[in-house]
């Protein structure tokens, strides 16, 4: 069809901030079009463009530490994305080979690594609503364990993992744990000071409100203050070169962040990235969790009522966030998301990169229609995507 | 007249060295190690006058950010390394 004559789409509607969040504060949009214009390399240079790029990841690593719990901004590493930092932890403390114990709800960028480092990847497959089953589950496996690496948060249900219990175990049998933030930071507490972690990702560009290209790695204070620590990381790293400092040596710094962080780093990004951060901030996480929570709740109630709708609703506020998944019986998720981008809906179907949750919850043949609220979503945005399924349901 | 020249094992350290100290009414301002100073390569450091140095070195100590190394150098541009110590 020539594109002039397509219809107008009905709805401007974006319910796919779990992959990415388009709507941003315009905060984030002004930082980064100042950095453009403004910002050279940092820790490079001493003339007033690079100082102030300088100032400006220095900021923004304050506003992380702020944020995510760590006791110093050196903690605060800067990545591309999530996978980026999860694969620089991951390299750093799981030793190639090793037994490591994973939920049944990993993403990818968890699983991947591992499964190319030869590891032995135990997974903890327990149900939907069920924080206490797996919470025994891991209980159960830890001791097992050489390293465990789990998500906060499901990228395709949206329930909550008891990282904290997860992690009191952890600190309890001394076995490393990887935490992969991806779809809490933002909507949910992250605190490596609460968690102890030995490293917690995430992306810049979905809770936290900044641009593509950005992403945190949190690494424990331990790691700042004990040099035989540092120097331990510093043997697993997953990337090497110049950082500005100690530039005589041929090996790279055991200084944090630097160890992690050669090359020049995306000022502009990070720029807009602390932006998106302070915004978080200043609303407050509980806060956007409970905007997201409303709407999910209110559009999973509403979706339910139509025929041959399967939610994976249940449990409490305390288990979900503003992440679910649906499924529309007889109709493949492809053509349900395709039919609801051409009415201007945006959701995201399939896998979503996350096969193993799909295993655990026996939706891996069907996959499924995601829907994923920001702080910007609103309930006639709810509203759209309820009326348009009900009509691709009954087949209009 | 006599600076020092706190040498950072970092960009980030140099930055909190900044902040700690001026949050503590130590004047401090950071530059780019002039070159003769920079024993392990491009690094950043941070100058402060002579009559705070021992305080500073103190208040980092206590902050475990201790110095790479600690210069004092002259307005001629001379320059050679202190030895120093928190206690």
């Amino acid at each position: 069809m020539n594109e002039s004559k397509q219809k107008k789409p009905k709805y401007s509607v974006y319910l796919d901030s779990a992959a990415t969040s388009l709507v941003r504060p315009t905060e984030v949009h002004s930082a980064v079009r100042h950095a453009l214009k403004q910002a050279a390399s940092t820790g490079r240079s001493q003339h007033k463009w690079a100082s102030f790029a300088q100032e400006t990841v220095f900021s923004a690593r304050e506003a992380a530490a702020e944020l995510l719990g760590a006791a110093s901004p050196e903690q605060i590493v800067f990545t591309h994305n999530a996978t980026h930092g999860l694969n620089a932890a991951i390299n750093a403390i799981v030793p190639r080979g090793a037994r490591v114990l994973v939920s049944g709800y990993e993403h990818n960028s968890v699983v991947r690594p591992l499964y190319a480092r030869g590891c032995d990847i135990m997974f903890v497959r327990a149900r939907l609503y069920e924080p206490e089953l797996c919470e025994f589950m891991f209980g159960d496996a830890v001791c097992k364990a050489q390293a465990v690496v789990v998500n906060h948060v499901s990228n395709v249900f949206g329930y909550r993992l008891p990282v904290e219990k997860i992690s009191k175990m952890c600190r309890e049998k001394n076995i490393p744990l990887i935490i992969d933030a991806s779809q809490s930071a933002g909507s949910v507490e992250v605190s490596m000071e609460a968690l102890g972690a030995d490293f917690i990702a995430m992306p810049g560009h979905k809770g936290l409100l900044g641009p593509q290209g950005t992403g945190v790695l949190v690494v424990n204070e331990k790691y700042a203050r004990d040099a035989t620590l540092a120097t331990r990381l510093k043997e697993n790293l997953l990337l090497f070169g110049g950082t500005g400092s100690m530039s005589q040596s041929r090996e790279m710094p055991d200084t944090l962040p630097d160890m992690f962080e050669p090359g020049t780093l995306n000022v502009h990004g990070i720029a807009g990235l602390a932006a998106g951060i302070n915004y978080v901030r200043s609303v407050g996480t509980k806060n956007i969790l409970a905007h997201e929570l409303k709407l999910l709740r209110y559009t999973e109630r509403r979706l339910a009522e139509i025929h041959g709708v399967e939610t994976f609703s249940g449990g409490f506020d305390s288990d979900r966030t503003g992440v679910s998944s649906f499924t529309l019986a007889g109709h493949d998720c492809e053509d349900v998301a395709a039919q609801l981008a051409a009415s201007g809906i945006a959701v995201r179907s399939g896998l979503h990169c996350a096969p193993v949750a799909h295993e655990t919850v026996g939706t891996i043949d069907t996959g499924t229609v995601r829907v994923s609220f920001s702080p910007f979503s609103r309930k006639k945005d709810a509203d759209a995507l309820i009326s348009e399924v009900r009509i691709i349901a009954e087949g209009k | 007249m006599k600076y020092y020249y706190i040498v950072c094992r970092s960009v980030t350290y140099a930055q909190k060295t900044v902040k700690t100290l001026e949050t503590s009414g130590i004047s401090a301002v950071m530059y780019r190690t002039p070159k003769a100073m920079a024993l392990e390569g491009c690094s950043y450091c941070v100058k402060i006058t002579e009559a705070r140095l021992t305080e500073a070195i103190k208040l980092l100590s206590s902050k475990s950010l201790q110095p790479l190394r600690v210069f004092a150098r002259f307005d001629d541009g001379s320059f050679y390394e202190e030895t120093v110590t928190a206690g």
